[in-house]
C-alpha cells in the first residue's frame, strides 16, 4: 500500500493460487490481514471481470477469496495463475475505484417477534440490548461484498462489538426478505430457502425478481443502510422492487418504462 | 437448406415424473450469484442436440423417470440419449443415440429408463421457451421452474420436412456416437486431490478402497453418499468460499456430498477431493442406491480424458454436419466454424 507515486510495483503481488479440481483455481491475497484479504479478493474479481483472461469461464466470490472457473482445454492452472498475477501487477490491487459510482440503498426493515426470532440471542451473544443491536445495524453504512446464492447481497461490516455466530441447526426454510447476520456481515434472503444465519428482521421489499432486467438493482461495491419501520408500513411497501436512492419511480417516469 | 422454419406443435400426453426444458446451463452467471445449472449429464444433452443437427447449447427436454409421451403435429427429427430406456414411435421400437425420423401425428413414447437417472430429448430446430440469464435451464429457487406438464402444448420451430429413405423406414446413418456404458454394477469415478485431503489422514486410502452408495437425499444440488469418511482435523472454522461442481465435501455428519450443477455457490465445509470434469456426466446419472468407487488420477490425466471426450464430440459433430448437408437435412451450423481462440 505504500508504493511510491509514479513507480510501478516492483514485484508480482503475492496471490495464492490453489487448484480446485481440474477446471478451477482458488485465489487468495497472501496477507495475514483479514480486511486486506477481503478488499483484495473484491479487487481481484473486478480485475478478472474486466480483463477476462483467456480460458476463464466464471468466478465465484467468497468472503476473502475468489474461485476462478476455467476451460481446462484452453489453459492450464499454471498458465492462468500467471496471467492473473500479471493482470494484477498491471492494475494494482490497492486501487479500488469502482467501474461505476456506488449506489446507495436504504432498505426498510420490520422488527417483530415473528420476523426477528434470533434478535434476543444476538443481543445476548453481543452482551448488549436488543435496541442497541438494531441501533448499530441502522448506524452502519454497509458495503455489498458479494452476491451470494440466488443473488443474495452479502454486506459488511455491521458495527457490532463482536462476532455473531451461526445457528447451531440451520433452518430449513427462511422467508424471503429476511434480514440476517453472522460475524459482522449481514445478508438478505432473496427467495425462501435454508439458511444458518441469524434472522433479526424482514424487509417487505422484493430484492431480487427475475422478471426485472437485471434481476437485482444492486451490485458488489454498492452501499446499504437499514431503516427500521413500523409494522404498519408493511402492507404499503410489500412486494415493491428494491431500487437505489434517487431512482425515479417508473410509474411516474413513463420514459424509463420497459416494454414488458 | 432453403426450407423456411415451420412452427410445429407438440402435444405432451404424459410428462414422466419430472420433465423440464433444459440446456447446457448459464454462462457468466456465477459471478452474479446464480449457479450455472443445466443438464446434469452434459455429455448426453450435447450428443442429443448434435445428433439432430442443432448447436450443443440448444434447448432440449430433460426427462426423469416414468413415461413421457407426445405427438407432433408435423414430421420432426428427434434423438434420445441418457439412461437406457424404451423408445417407440407408434408402438415400433426405435434406437436411442441416433437421429430418428418421426412422422407427423405419430405417438412417441419414452419409458422404462434403467441404469441411470435422466434422458435427454432433442428435436431438430428450436423449442419455444422462456430464458433466464440467456438459458432455458430451470432455476426453480429463483422462480424459473421450466417444468413440462401433461397436456401442455409445446412449440418447435423447425426446417425439417420429413426424410425419405429409398429402402428403409428409418435411415441407417452409422454415426460414431460415444455412448456411455451405464454398466449395471459399481461405477468408477475419477477424482483429483482437494485442499483438505492432507488434513484428513487416511481419506486417500479410504476413498480408493471402499464402495459408496448414493442415498435418496440426493438431488441436483448434490449427491449424498453413504460410506466411511474421515473428518479433517485442526482446520478451525473455514471461511465461506466458492465451490466448484464435483467438489467432495465432508459436512459435520458422517456422509460425503458431491456437489452438482445447482450447488450453493459458497460453502465452508472441508473438501477432500474433486471429481474430474470427464466424470461429471456419469455422476449426473447416479440414482439412489447406485454404488461407486473412486480412483485417484493426476490433474494431467484428468485434463487428457476430458480432451479425448471433447475430441469425440467434435468428430461426431463434423460427421453429422457433413452427412446432413449431403442429404439435405437442416443443420444449425451450416456455416459452423471451430470456436475462435483469442489472439
Amino acid at each position: 500500500m505504500s508504493t511510491q507515486p509514479g513507480q510501478p510495483p516492483r514485484r508480482l503481488p503475492d496471490i495464492e493460487a490453489t487448484p480446485f479440481g481440474d477446471s478451477a483455481l482458488m485465489l487468495k491475497v497472501a496477507t495475514a490481514d483479514a480486511e486486506e484479504r477481503q478488499s483484495g479478493s473484491r479487487r481481484l474479481r473486478e480485475i478478472l471481470l474486466d480483463v477476462r483472461p483467456h480460458g476463464l469461464t466464471d468466478v465465484v466470490a467468497g468472503v476473502d477469496s475468489l474461485l476462478v472457473e476455467f476451460d481446462c482445454l484452453a489453459v492450464s492452472h499454471g498458465q492462468l495463475a500467471q496471467t492473473i498475477r500479471l493482470a494484477v501487477a498491471g492494475s494494482g490491487l490497492e486501487h479500488t475505484e469502482p467501474g461505476r459510482a456506488a449506489e446507495l440503498f436504504v432498505i426498510p426493515m420490520v422488527v417483530s417477534d415473528t420476523y426477528s426470532p434470533d434478535l434476543p440471542a444476538v443481543a445476548e451473544e453481543l452482551g448488549i440490548s436488543q435496541e442497541a443491536v438494531l441501533g448499530l445495524l441502522e448506524e452502519s453504512e454497509l458495503s455489498i461484498n458479494l452476491l451470494a446464492s440466488a443473488m443474495a447481497p452479502m454486506m459488511g461490516a455491521v458495527r457490532f462489538p463482536g462476532q455473531v455466530s451461526r445457528c447451531k441447526e440451520p433452518r430449513t426454510n427462511v422467508d424471503s426478505g429476511s434480514v440476517m447476520v453472522a460475524g459482522t456481515s449481514a445478508i438478505i434472503q432473496p427467495f425462501p430457502g435454508p439458511s444458518g444465519w441469524k434472522v433479526i428482521g424482514r424487509t417487505p421489499l422484493t430484492v431480487c425478481d427475475i422478471r426485472e432486467n437485471p434481476a437485482t438493482s444492486y451490485r458488489p461495491g454498492d452501499r446499504v443502510r437499514f431503516r427500521i419501520v413500523p409494522a404498519s408500513e408493511w402492507e404499503h411497501l410489500e412486494g415493491q422492487f428494491l431500487r437505489p436512492e434517487g431512482h425515479q419511480d417508473p410509474m411516474t417516469a413513463p420514459d424509463s418504462r420497459k416494454d414488458h | 437448406m432453403g426450407a423456411a422454419e415451420l412452427a410445429v406443435g407438440l402435444k405432451v400426453r404424459e410428462a414422466g415424473w419430472l420433465a423440464t426444458f433444459q440446456d447446457l446451463g448459464r454462462e457468466h452467471s456465477e459471478f452474479m450469484g446464480v449457479p450455472c445449472g443445466g443438464a446434469a449429464d452434459q455429455h448426453s444433452a450435447a450428443v442429443a442436440n448434435i445428433l439432430v443437427g442443432n448447436r450443443r447449447t440448444a434447448t432440449c427436454i430433460e426427462i426423469m423417470g416414468g413415461r413421457f409421451t407426445f405427438t407432433p403435429a408435423a414430421p420432426i427429427l428427434m434423438a434420445l440419449t441418457g439412461a437406457p430406456a424404451d423408445v417407440t414411435v407408434d408402438g415400433q421400437a426405435v434406437s436411442m443415440w441416433e437421429p430418428v425420423c418421426v412422422p407427423g401425428g405419430s405417438r412417441v413414447m419414452i419409458a422404462n429408463a434403467r441404469g441411470g437417472m435422466r434422458n435427454y430429448l432433442a428435436l431438430s430446430g428450436s423449442l419455444v421457451t422462456g430464458r433466464f440469464m440467456g438459458s432455458a435451464a430451470p432455476e426453480a429457487r429463483m422462480g424459473f421452474p421450466q417444468q413440462i406438464t401433461a397436456g401442455q402444448d409445446l412449440e418447435l420451430g423447425t426446417r425439417y420436412r420429413g426424410f425419405e429413405h429409398p429402402y428403409l423406414s428409418q435411415p441407417l446413418f452409422r454415426l460414431p456416437v460415444p455412448v456411455p456404458a451405464f454398466s449395471p454394477g459399481t461405477w468408477s469415478i475419477d477424482i483429483v486431490e482437494g485442499p483438505e485431503t492432507e488434513a484428513a489422514p487416511g481419506i486417500r486410502e479410504l476413498l480408493s478402497s471402499r464402495a459408496y452408495t448414493v442415498t435418496a437425499k440426493s438431488n441436483h444440488v448434490g449427491l449424498r453418499l453413504d460410506g466411511p469418511v474421515i473428518h479433517p482435523e485442526g482446520l478451525g472454522e473455514i471461511v465461506s468460499h466458492g465451490v466448484p461442481i464435483g467438489a467432495f465435501e465432508i459436512p459435520h455428519g458422517d456422509e460425503l456430498i458431491i456437489l452438482g450443477r445447482y450447488r450453493t455457490l459458497t460453502a465452508g465445509y472441508p473438501i477432500v477431493a474433486f471429481a474430474t470434469k470427464a466424470s461429471l456426466p456419469l455422476l449426473g446419472q447416479a440414482r439412489p442406491g447406485q454404488k461407486m468407487t473412486f480412483r485417484w488420477v493426476s490433474q494431467d490425466d484428468a485434463v487428457e480424458r476430458h480432451r479425448e471426450e471433447q475430441r469425440q464430440l467434435q468428430v461426431l459433430e463434423d460427421r453429422v454436419r457433413n452427412l446432413f448437408l449431403a442429404v439435405d437435412l437442416p443443420h444449425a451450423a451450416a456455416s459452423h466454424a471451430p470456436e475462435q481462440t483469442a489472439a
